[in-house]
């Protein structure tokens, strides 16, 4: 038979795919929520408000990462996850019941989720980490190794900040440290979790896969360790309730300000001139990340809070753009991958796996969700027709994978293998 | 050092195809031929230069057989049967089925250049050492 070639080192697509499908699944709950509850999740700190923030970031977001992490891993980590498929099913269902848990304790005040919450989120990243980061700490390291292991590093840090802040929430109990905790939870989560895996995965991606100039390697080397020292800084100002702690804000902010320059200057002058929808939700996650950046600094200047609502709400819309441009690439490619790998001669080619006009058509759904989401802060009722137009995107999202894994199926049953046998 | 002349020929490689694309996008079918046939030729040099002197030598001084250089050389073969089916979609003119091809052949062929500059080629450099010039020479005058 002519066995799989470099399948040895992928996971199986399943372990990809079952991240990658909760997404929409997620999307669409927060959607709905954004349609009856407007309001409620535009005041901040109210518990729809944080359920649908965590709905955001740990349903969508983190959900997506972890999923692109376990396939990224077997390419540019060297070794693959071990067990992928019992490990990943682990993972997966620690996070999905523990984000259910979470979402229905904001929403329905049962102090008893929030512990049940903890325990299943806080194990499922701890678990998670206890995997990755072994074997990001290999002999042969390069930039990308360390800036993941410095994200997931910060995940753990998140993840354990959030476990200690959920009991405060169950017991209704809050410490003097409280808003210390909180913001170094959502800075270390937003910054050190997403920004900084997001920035080594374009490190890679961007350069190589759109054929343009390399980032500096003076930018490789040092994003981590300036994102990691106003970080480290900050959460010590925090807890000691020193004044100035915005000013490792502006480090960080200033760092960002320059990745999406010399990223957008990347794209614009890129060799590779074929159009392609990814690219289009590349430079709207960079669009989005500088108008949360812009937002953030109005912000502080103005404390006007509607401007940091928006500035949170650009930030997430930032970081989908980009997992939702990198699926539309990677879900074809694992199907076309792992057929063609089998030896399947019916193996369709990736833009018939998920056709371009799908995928238009996702991103013009995303731009119409995006815009309303985030001017919604000033105008609520937005909320609601980013709701309406977030139904139709995670719809057709879901739609365009399960017909993807469907298609997958039907090869592995009915397609017929080479075979160098009589 | 092996990394930074294998990386450039990767690059080089990289802006062929590039070449290729544009012009059929173009509509400029004879050009983007000519480039994919010189993208293809200079792709195939590299896996000889790899499979012929560079994998060999590494494997003869570390004792590593079955281990990454084994792995490129699926992945070769696997980009050298995908390369084959680009050429016939774009001699039969199914210019559809090139540009679909091409994108899976680009993921694979960038996560396959990402193992090597990532991990495999510093450990040639590695057990190379001070023959690593020699090497970069004999790379340079195999026939093209």
């Amino acid at each position: 038979m002519f066995e799989g070639l470099s399948l040895n080192q992928a996971p199986p697509i399943s372990v990809v795919l079952r991240f990658f499908l909760t997404l929409p699944v997620f999307g669409l709950i927060l959607s709905l929520l954004m349609i009856f509850f407007p309001t409620e999740i535009l005041t901040p700190n109210h518990p729809f408000s944080l359920a649908s923030i965590h709905l955001l970031f740990l349903g969508m977001i983190s959900m997506g990462m972890i999923g692109a992490l376990f396939q990224m891993q077997s390419v540019l980590g060297g070794a693959p996850i071990p067990s992928p498929l019992g490990n990943s099913f682990i993972i997966h269902s620690l996070l999905v019941l523990g984000i259910l848990a979470l979402a229905s304790a904001f929403m329905f005040q049962f102090p008893e989720l929030f512990i049940i919450a903890a325990v299943l989120l806080g194990s499922g990243i701890v678990y998670f980490a206890q995997i990755l980061l072994p074997l990001l700490i290999a002999k042969m390291s390069h930039n990308t190794l360390k800036g993941m292991r410095f994200a997931i590093f910060s995940l753990l840090i998140t993840a354990i900040l959030g476990v200690v802040m959920a009991s405060s929430y169950a017991n209704v109990s809050f410490g003097d440290t409280h808003a210390a905790i909180k913001a170094s939870h959502y800075s270390i989560g937003l910054i050190g979790w997403i920004a900084a895996l997001i920035i080594y995965v374009a490190f890679q991606v961007v350069e190589m896969f759109y054929v343009t100039a390399s980032y500096s390697n003076w930018c490789k080397q040092n994003v981590k360790r300036i994102l990691g020292a106003s970080l480290f800084l900050k959460v010590i100002w925090l807890f000691a309730a020193l004044p100035f702690a915005w000013v490792f804000d502006v480090f960080m902010a200033l760092l960002l300000v320059g990745f999406v320059t010399t990223t957008m200057k990347r794209l614009r002058s890129r060799k590779r001139r074929v159009s392609d929808v990814s690219i289009w939700f590349w430079m709207m996650g960079m669009g989005l990340l500088m108008i949360s950046l812009l937002s953030y600094g109005a912000s502080m200047v103005s404390h006007y809070e509607p401007l940091e609502m928006m500035s949170l709400i650009a930030f997430a819309l930032f970081a989908l753009s980009i997992i939702l441009g990198m699926m539309g690439k990677i879900v074809p490619f694992l199907v076309w991958f792992h057929l063609n790998a089998a030896g399947y001669m019916e193996t369709p080619i990736m833009s018939n796996i998920i056709p371009a006009k799908r995928l238009k058509m996702s991103f013009w759904l995303f731009g119409v969700t995006a815009s309303t989401a985030i001017l919604s802060p000033f105008i609520p009722l937005l909320l609601i027709a980013s709701g309406l137009s977030g139904v139709a995107l995670f719809s057709l999202l879901l739609f365009n994978l399960v017909t993807a894994a469907k298609l997958y199926r039907n090869v592995l049953t009915t397609g017929t293998r080479f075979s160098f046998e009589p | 050092m092996i990394l930074e002349f294998m990386r450039d020929d990767h690059r080089a490689c990289d802006h062929l195809y590039t070449e290729a694309e544009n012009a059929l996008a173009d509509k400029k079918v004879d050009e983007a031929k000519k480039l994919f046939g010189e993208f293809y030729h200079a792709t195939n040099h590299h896996f000889d230069m790899e499979e012929k002197e560079l994998f060999i030598t590494f494997e003869k001084r570390t004792g590593m057989m079955g281990g990454p250089t084994q792995m490129m050389r699926y992945e070769h073969q696997q980009l050298r049967a995908l390369l084959e089916s680009m050429l016939r979609s774009l001699n039969e003119d199914n210019y559809d089925d090139f540009f679909g091809q091409g994108e899976s052949m680009m993921i694979m062929l960038q996560q396959h250049n990402m193992k090597e500059e990532q991990m495999l080629y510093p450990m040639i450099d590695r057990a190379l050492g001070g023959d690593g010039e020699l090497m970069i020479q004999t790379l340079k005058e195999m026939p093209k």
